[in-house]
Order: C-alpha cells, then sequence, then structure tokens
C-alpha cells in the first residue's frame, strides 16, 4: 500500500515541496505579528525535536521518554559556545549537535543492550535527573540558567525587521534542512538496516547487520537532531535552565511524535502544530464559554490527551498512514 | 554514626514506599505487558478520595481502607475501558509496547487535567493519624516516629498479603498461570481475561497505599499537580526496573535499594544531585545486569 504510493513521489517532487514550505513560511512571516512569530518558531523546534524522536522509535524501533534531557544537553552545549568562544550562532548550532550526538553514542552504547520497559525506565529517570545537575555546576548557571542570545537580524535586513521573525526564520530554514537530511538518511542503507533491526532483529542479524552498531548509531543520530532542535529552543527563549526541560517536554516530544504518526515522518508537521496550537485554541474555548480560569488551565491538557488517546485507538500508525491505506483498498 | 543511622531509616521509609508503587507497576506489567503511567494518576486519585473521606469521617482508618478501593476499581475501569480494547487490536506482538505506554500517559494526563478541574486549587488535607515526632533514644531524637512505624507496618503488612494471595490461593496461581502462559492457561479453564482485571485491581490499590502513604509521611496534602506523585510514579517505576520488572521481590528489593542510596546522597551531598543519582544507579545496575537485579535472561515471554 505505502510502497506502490510512494513510488510515484521522486526526490526532486519532495525537494519542491520542501522549497514550497519554505515559501509558504516566508510570506506569512511577512503577515503576522511578533506573537505569532514566536510560536512559528516554537513550531520549528517542535518539528525538529519530534523527527528525533520518530527516527529513533518509529524507524529503530528504540523507545525514548528522555528526549528532554537531550535538548538540555544541546542548549546548554550551544550557550556555553557561544559564552566562552563567543562563537557565531551558527558554530554553536554545529557543537550543540556535535556534542549531543557524543552523548547520545554514549548513552546509545549502554541503550542497545536494552528494550521494551527497561529502555523505557533508562531514558525515563534520564529526562528527569539530567536537567537538574545543572544546579550542582556554577559554571552551568543553576536555577537561573545562563542566556543564550542569538544577536539582533542583520541590518542588511532592513530597520523594521522584528527578533521574532528572524527568529522564525532561523528556526524554520534549519528545520527544513535536517529534514531533508533525515529523510535522506532513512532512505539510505543505514535507514533500511534500522527498518530491518526494528522487524525482525534474527533476520536482520542473518543478513550481515551488526545489531549493536545499528542501534548506536540510531541514537547518535537522534541525539544529535535533538541537541538541534535544543539549540533552537534555547535561541527562541533567550535563556537556558533547568525549568526549561521538565519531565513534561519529554512527554510533549513523545505525544507530538505519535500525534504525528511515529512510523512516518511524513507527519510530523501535524504534530508539532497541535502541541503549539492545541492550547491557544483551548483558551479561545473557554473564554467563550465560560470565564473560568480553571478550565483554562485544564483544557490544553485534556484536549492533547485525549486527542493521545484518540490516536493510539484510531490512527495507531498515525493520520497519513490512514489517509494512505484507506485510499489505496 | 548516629546521623547515618537516621539517614538509613529515613531511606528505608522512603523506599518502602517506592516499593508499594513499584509492586502496582509490577503486577500491571506481568499481567498485561503494559508499563503503566496511568498508575500515577490512580494513585492521586485515590489519595483525593482518602482526603476527602478521612475529612468526612475524621478517621484515617475508614480513609485508607476506602481509597484502596477506589484505586481498585478505577484501575479495573481503566484495564476494562482502554487497555483491553487496545491490546485485542495490537493483537499479541510482544515488541509493539510504545503505543500502550503512550495510552497510559494519555489517561495520566485526563486524569489529572479532571481532578484539577474538580479540585482547582483547593488542596486535599491527609493528616498524619499518628505523631511524626521522633522516639528519644538516649536523649537525642532519632528519625523513626510512630508514623514512620506505622507507614512500614502497613507496606510490610501489604507485602506479606499478596505474598500469601501469590503462593497460598487459587486466585493466586491463576494469576501467576495467566501472565505465564495465557493460551495455555485459557485452555486449562483459567479466565484469563477476568484474572487481568483482577490484577490490575490489585495493582491499583497497591498504588493507592503507596500514594496516601507518601502523602502522610511528606507535606500531608495534596494536590493535582503535586511533585510528590511525579515522583513516585518515576521513582517507582525505575525501583521496578531495578528489580527486573518481572518479581515482587526485585520491587521490594529495587525501592529500598533506591530509597536508601537516594537519602544518603540526600544527606551527604545535597539535593540537586538525587535525580541524577537514580538514572546513575539505574544505568550502573542495568549494565551489570540488563534484566534486572531478579530477572531472568532472556525472560519469560507471556
Amino acid at each position: 500500500m505505502g510502497a506502490v504510493h510512494s513510488r510515484h513521489i521522486t526526490n526532486k517532487h519532495r525537494f519542491i515541496g520542501f522549497v514550497l514550505i519554505g515559501l509558504v513560511v516566508y510570506i506569512l512571516s511577512n503577515i503576522v505579528d511578533e506573537w505569532r512569530a514566536y510560536q512559528g518558531a516554537t513550531v520549528a523546534v517542535f518539528v525538529v525535536a519530534i523527527a528525533s524522536v520518530i527516527l529513533l522509535t518509529g524507524y529503530s524501533g528504540q523507545i525514548s521518554l528522555g528526549h528532554g534531557a537531550l535538548l538540555a544537553v544541546g542548549a546548554y552545549t550551544a550557550a556555553l559556545t557561544q559564552i566562552y568562544f563567543s562563537a557565531p550562532i551558527w558554530i554553536c548550532f554545529v557543537a550543540a549537535v556535535l556534542s549531543t550526538a557524543l552523548f547520545g553514542a554514549i548513552l546509545g552504547a549502554a541503550a542497545a543492550r536494552l528494550s521494551g520497559p527497561y529502555l523505557a525506565g533508562t531514558t525515563l529517570a534520564l529526562a528527569v535527573g539530567l536537567p537538574s545537575i545543572a544546579n550542582q555546576f556554577s559554571i552551568l548557571g543553576g536555577e537561573q540558567g545562563i542566556t543564550f542570545d542569538a544577536g539582533w537580524p542583520p541590518l542588511s535586513l532592513g530597520e523594521t525587521f522584528t527578533q521574532y521573525k528572524w527568529f522564525l526564520w532561523i528556526a524554520t530554514l534549519t528545520a527544513l534542512i535536517s529534514l531533508w537530511w533525515i529523510q535522506n538518511i532513512l532512505r539510505s542503507r543505514y535507514g533500511r538496516s534500522w527498518r530491518a533491526v526494528k522487524s525482525n532483529e534474527v533476520a536482520a542479524e542473518l543478513v550481515g547487520i551488526h545489531l549493536g552498531r545499528s542501534k548506536v548509531l540510531a541514537f547518535t543520530v537522534s541525539a544529535g537532531i535533538a541537541g538541534l532542535a535544543g539549540a533552537l529552543l534555547a535561541m527562541t527563549v533567550n535563556n537556558v535552565s533547568p525549568s526549561a526541560f521538565p519531565l513534561a517536554l519529554s512527554f510533549s516530544i513523545a505525544t507530538g511524535a505519535v500525534l504525528s504518526g511515529v512510523s512516518t515522518l511524513g507527519g510530523v508537521m501535524i504534530g508539532s502544530l497541535a502541541l503549539v496550537a492545541i492550547p491557544l485554541i483551548a483558551t479561545s474555548i473557554s473564554d467563550r464559554w465560560s470565564g473560568s480560569e480553571n478550565l483554562a488551565t485544564v483544557l490544553p491538557d485534556f484536549i492533547v490527551s485525549a486527542l493521545l488517546i484518540l490516536t493510539v485507538f484510531i490512527a495507531p500508525k498515525g493520520p497519513i498512514e490512514k489517509h494512505r491505506s484507506r485510499h489505496s483498498k | 554514626m548516629f546521623e547515618f543511622v537516621n539517614t538509613l531509616l529515613i531511606g528505608i521509609t522512603a523506599g518502602s514506599i517506592y516499593s508499594l508503587m513499584a509492586i502496582a507497576i509490577v503486577l500491571v506489567w506481568r499481567s498485561t505487558r503494559v508499563v503503566n503511567f496511568a498508575a500515577g494518576g490512580i494513585a492521586l486519585a485515590s489519595t483525593f478520595v482518602g482526603s476527602t473521606i478521612l475529612e468526612i469521617t475524621g478517621s484515617f482508618w475508614i480513609a485508607l481502607p476506602v481509597a484502596m478501593l477506589a484505586g481498585a476499581a478505577l484501575s479495573a475501569f481503566i484495564e476494562y475501558f482502554f487497555l483491553r480494547p487496545l491490546l485485542k487490536r495490537s493483537g499479541d506482538k510482544n515488541q509493539e509496547i510504545f503505543l500502550p505506554i503512550i495510552a497510559t500517559l494519555g489517561i495520566l494526563g485526563i486524569m489529572k487535567a479532571v481532578l484539577h478541574f474538580i479540585y482547582g486549587e483547593k488542596i486535599g488535607v491527609l493528616s498524619p493519624p499518628l505523631s511524626d515526632k521522633g522516639f528519644i533514644v538516649s536523649g537525642e531524637s532519632i528519625a523513626l516516629s510512630p508514623l514512620r512505624l506505622l507507614i512500614l507496618g502497613i507496606v510490610l503488612l501489604l507485602m506479606i498479603a499478596l505474598t500469601l494471595i501469590f503462593q497460598r490461593t487459587n486466585l493466586g496461581l491463576s494469576l501467576r498461570a495467566a501472565s505465564f502462559a495465557p493460551e495455555i492457561s485459557r485452555l486449562s479453564g483459567i479466565r484469563v481475561d477476568l484474572v487481568r482485571t483482577v490484577g490490575w485491581a490489585i495493582s491499583g490499590a497497591a498504588g493507592a497505599t503507596a500514594g496516601i502513604l507518601q502523602t502522610v509521611n511528606g507535606s500531608g496534602a495534596v494536590t493535582p499537580e503535586a511533585f510528590e506523585f511525579s515522583l513516585l510514579l518515576v521513582f517507582g517505576f525505575v525501583a521496578a526496573v531495578i528489580g527486573g520488572i518481572e518479581s515482587l521481590v526485585g520491587a521490594v528489593v529495587g525501592g529500598l535499594t533506591l530509597g536508601i542510596i537516594l537519602a544518603i546522597i540526600l544527606m551527604y551531598l545535597g539535593s540537586s544531585l538525587v535525580f541524577f543519582a537514580a538514572f546513575l544507579i539505574l544505568i550502573l545496575v542495568l549494565l551489570l545486569r540488563p534484566n534486572g537485579i531478579i530477572g531472568v535472561k532472556g525472560g519469560r515471554r507471556a
């Protein structure tokens, strides 16, 4: 079903699609106000973060409930690179990717031996444990955290070019480039070997795939991408502190991955948009129906959780696969 | 030395509560192969029930059993209406544990939101039934108080009851058989679906007790967003994994290990390392024994 459908789509078509998305964001960025631009940048951050979870869980079959911690590693690396080497922002991003990938490789070496509930428990403990050690080392700035200043937009873009519009541009461009790279690696021999390991470990080993190496590589790549998302997040909020990476962030990313359809990269926009848009929709609903402040605080979580359960029941492979399978029948 | 003994006592109390939560998670894992994050929500909801009953009747000894019943009912309800249809759909593919995890996360979110909506900013008060002032030994107050003794007593009693149920009764035999080999159990006349629901119910009661004891041992108050409950869920789960997630003994060993080591770290190294230490303990144990302290290599796959 999926295979028949995807044969018609070549990489050229996808490239045009990516350019079109970039164009739409470019046009939107000129219309919307600062607040919407900030939200747009947040969507782009979630796209990168969710893509890293989809790569790991959907394609390589390893569970992670701790991607928030990997985002934290990336964010702190970016901020420290800027503070101590006063490096330009793109070097900070590269540093974030490299250091988080290294961290992911070490973690992946331990995780490759684990499966199912053991891996879920380890990553969960990481999500709770890692951000809190920032309080222990003064170089990480404790509870207040450290600043990460991406700088004002270059003057060549004009006097009226605003800060968040600039962030939106950077975040969108980074997200598109990383998605392009991810969808290529998923189609390469590495992506194929990850899927082989996921669907049947014994069979994968028989055709000559090294199980451990394949799993560690997936963890490393996924961590690098998560680190990039962390650096982008640090950029949009100007600051890195432990409270920016609570357990709830890790859960949100996993939630977004399921809403997007965890086994296909194609739906990654859906989950990110949902995570950012639902709180807004919930607020407007509760404003219209009742002035209850209590309802307003509760409704976003309620809607996200209900959607999550619905997705698991109705479209466990995600909205896109659901759509595809209906049309191929 | 004195300080060290006190730290140990604090650690054992906290650890025994983590053990109860770990037992709740192990019971569900054994009966249905689901990592149950809703256990945190069940514990929270039943603690609110307990605090309401305590408010009405004024007696802790009525509140605790009612909360346990509420936990059992809620847990059975969740199994029957959410997990059973979900697992029926996905068949018996054991690798697919991600979707049930996400489903229980969703249920946890809904339960928290509903509790928040009902209780709002109100705080559920659960005043301890006994004094939490330490006993006086040779002129100095130690960390063992009547309250702590009571907590340890309740946990011990529950563990004995669970062991008796699992080892000495027909129900326990069916519970073990249904998780070990569901198909064969079904053929030999065990109503596997019913037994699974019972497993969830017992887990709910254990979780409810853990929630009440955690609150009584801590601040004595409970809110829908209480940090103590995220802590209870995370440490309970970590304890279950340390113990090998299959075994009740493992859950107790894991809970006590975690409780004692974390209390020592909290005492001598400071609070900001506690959570990271939990991660380190877990990964060290799993590097040495990838299937937990009590886990069996290659495990039974029920």
